[in-house]
């Protein structure tokens, strides 16, 4: 085989191959007799076989493009139309020729939806991202503890106790709503602060409430949290953890220099998630602590009484007084994409900053090995 | 004392004479300590309440729920009175019959297509997480006033074409109205898909190259390989994508109400606190009841599904 080779590619290699090192003529021996296969040597072209499996590979790399490319643009889009409708020139919003790009683009929505009346944007932005980055912190604490236990340090009855997570999964937060609320309308734990106050501590407006549910992992979809994070501790090799027990560290060590490094793809995921879902929440917060500081539940009670909040914007400023006409349903439309805009913004940012780790994080944290 | 008895006593008390597996399961516990405390608290306790509500006729007192026990009146309301809930109920059982399947496949679909080596994945897979902000719906608004929806979001992709497409293609009616609805949905449906394209990729990701080889080996083509290996693999995954979805697809159902499009979960908020006492017992019950039946719903398309399931271990 070799001499048969060497006689079909002298000719033509000849003049170079005395230039090649002892390794480069070596690798070019294996690389052509890789390709032999797929090469006919007799007459110099491809081999038919490698034409059809070429062709399929591109047809499916076509496909693959396209479907994902048409996803893609349906996702981006509806994106777009919100910026779109956001930075429109109120003189040219009934304008139906612009399809993609206003003909005329202006700033005044987002400044009107970030003034005062409207969102009042970067303190309810600070007061939005604090909150939210304390209640990430703690459901993935929360979560990665309870994980940890479900995955290695089983003990009688702890299956049981993983059942009680799914349930929570399955289980609609709604339909506990108002047993919740009473829970921190009148908190108290074993009649303890009863005893000493005389009654439960009035729970609901403050953000403490919030957080004690994130911290004892019945926060937003903590169940899911757990779930995840204990299948990839699960996915973890067993035996660099008995080497830390071997070598004297404690569990409470072994979870936090051992575990928590070596699952840092998923936990990222799941902070990500859970950043997330905090901050876009409305229902836990319209129901345990309704303040205008948080911007997605100020977002979604602006919207149902959108004409009065441009009203009250309009009347600060001359400018947006001549040109805002608070009844118009174009003007209101545009107004909340602006709004709708400003809360998605820092989301999209952020995501921009840890997309390339998400990702990865996401497909090595593997659901396997159940 | 002898000092075996106390070595004994010592033995039954004192946390460093335990074994290995004794100390495990010390830490466990104290692991669990928050997500215990969590649960007792704000999971079952509430629940317990919650069924107890249902069958109470509720008072707000200085603060404190006080509940008088009066039967099976609340459901008796809920279900024969209320016109509108067992309306509502319906159409979202209805709507998570259409849209759970459609979800599942297409999440597969996607997540097969994003997993693998091609240029700009990096580019798509980023794209596919988008999802998961809108699905939260705080990128999509329904203005109260007029009708200027059509407007946004899904008519930028104009789909008409291809659904008159499909309903002059001599398919019967029954199938090209559901398929219909698919297309003109498609935006909706693309946007309630992102957790399961993540967790779906988080699963074909963990499957072992080697399958793939000996499945390549023995001359498998690559839709034998599909149903032999990957389709196997990703099944708990498609179990656990079937909980969640269901799950999901109650809790954000949309029903119309008042002509006015609402989410189921929503509407029993509004219910509870309308102010008048006695919808706190009404609400309890509505919760009973879309709770019971979202966990039937699981129950048993898990108990259907589950007999698939392929367990590598």
């Amino acid at each position: 085989m070799t001499n048969a080779l060497t006689k079909v590619f002298k000719k033509s290699d000849a003049p170079a191959r005395k230039k090649m090192s002892r390794k480069e003529r070596k690798q070019k021996a294996q690389e052509v007799a890789g390709i032999s296969f797929w090469v006919d040597l007799r007459k110099g072209r491809l081999s038919r076989y490698a034409i059809q499996k070429k062709i399929r590979g591109f047809i499916t790399l076509l496909f693959r493009y396209l479907i994902l490319g048409c996803l893609s643009f349906i996702i981006l889009s509806s994106l777009w139309s919100l910026v779109k409708d956001a930075i429109t020139d109120p003189n040219v919003l009934s304008d139906k020729s612009s399809v993609w790009v206003p003909s005329q683009i202006s700033s005044i929505f987002l400044e009107m939806a970030w003034s005062k009346n409207l969102m009042n944007y970067l303190p309810s932005l600070l007061y939005t991202l604090g909150t939210t980055l304390v209640l990430t912190i703690l459901q993935i604490l929360s979560a990665g503890l309870a994980a940890y236990t479900f995955a290695r340090l089983k003990f009688r009855g702890s299956g049981l106790l993983f059942g009680l997570v799914i349930f929570t999964i399955i289980v609609p937060s709604d339909c506990i709503m108002l047993a919740q609320y009473g829970t921190f309308r009148n908190f108290d734990l074993f009649g303890i602060i009863a005893a000493v106050r005389g009654s439960g501590i009035n729970l609901i407006g403050n953000p403490a409430a919030l957080y004690l549910l994130a911290a004892s992992g019945m926060g937003i979809k903590s169940g899911i949290y757990i779930y995840f994070l204990r299948q990839s501790i699960k996915g973890l090799p067993i035996a660099i953890e008995e080497a830390a027990f071997v070598d004297g560290a404690g569990f409470l060590r072994t979870f936090f220099s051992i575990v928590v490094p070596s699952m840092s793809g998923s936990i990222l995921t799941v902070g990500v998630l859970s950043f997330l879902w905090n901050y876009t929440d409305t229902y836990y917060v319209s129901l345990l602590n309704p303040t205008t500081s948080n911007l997605a539940y100020n977002y979604s009670t602006l919207q149902s009484n959108i004409r009065w909040g441009i009203d009250a914007a309009a009347k600060t400023n001359s400018e947006w007084l001549n040109m805002i006409d608070a009844s118009n349903p174009y003007i209101q439309n545009s107004t909340i994409s602006a709004c709708a805009v400003l809360v998605v913004a820092p989301l999209i940012i952020m995501y921009c900053f840890v997309q390339k780790r998400f990702v990865q994080g996401a497909a090595r944290s593997g659901l396997g090995g159940d | 004392m002898s000092k075996e008895k106390k070595a004994k006593k010592r033995r039954g008390f004192s946390y460093k004479s335990l074994d290995f597996q004794g100390k495990r399961s010390v830490w466990g516990v104290i692991f669990l300590i928050p997500w215990l405390f969590g649960v007792i608290f704000f999971f079952l306790r509430p629940l317990v309440q919650t069924f107890w509500y249902s069958v109470c006729s509720m008072e707000l007192t200085g603060g404190a729920f006080k509940g008088t026990f009066i039967g099976l009146d609340n459901f008796k309301w809920v279900l024969t009175v209320n016109a509108d809930f067992t309306e509502m109920l319906a159409e979202a059982f209805i709507g998570m019959l259409k849209e759970v399947p459609i979800q599942i496949f297409l999440s597969l679909f996607i997540a097969i297509l994003l997993n693998g080596e091609y240029k700009g994945r990096g580019f798509f897979r980023a794209v596919f997480v988008i999802p998961i902000i809108l699905a939260t719906g705080i990128a999509t608004f329904s203005l109260a006033e007029t009708s200027l929806n059509a407007q946004t979001s899904d008519s930028v992709v104009n789909m008409d074409w291809l659904v008159s497409l499909v309903t002059n293609s001599g398919i019967p009616t029954s199938v090209t109205t559901m398929l219909t609805s698919y297309i003109s949905n498609i935006f909706t449906v693309v946007t309630t898909c992102g957790v399961q394209v993540l967790l779906f990729l988080t699963g074909l990701q963990s499957i072992s190259p080697t399958l793939y080889e000996v499945a390549k080996i023995e001359g498998c083509s690559a839709f034998e390989t599909f149903c032999k290996v990957t389709l196997p693999m990703v099944s708990p995954t498609i179990l656990v994508c079937l909980v969640y979805s269901i799950a999901e697809s109650f809790a954000s159902a949309t029903v119309t109400y008042n002509s006015r499009t609402i989410t189921l979960s929503s509407y029993i908020h509004d219910q509870t606190f309308t102010g008048a006492a006695q919808y706190y017992g009404y609400g309890a019950a509505m919760s009973v009841v879309y709770f019971v039946i979202t966990l039937v719903t699981i129950g048993i398309v898990c108990g259907i599904v589950n007999k698939g399931v392929f367990y590598y271990d």
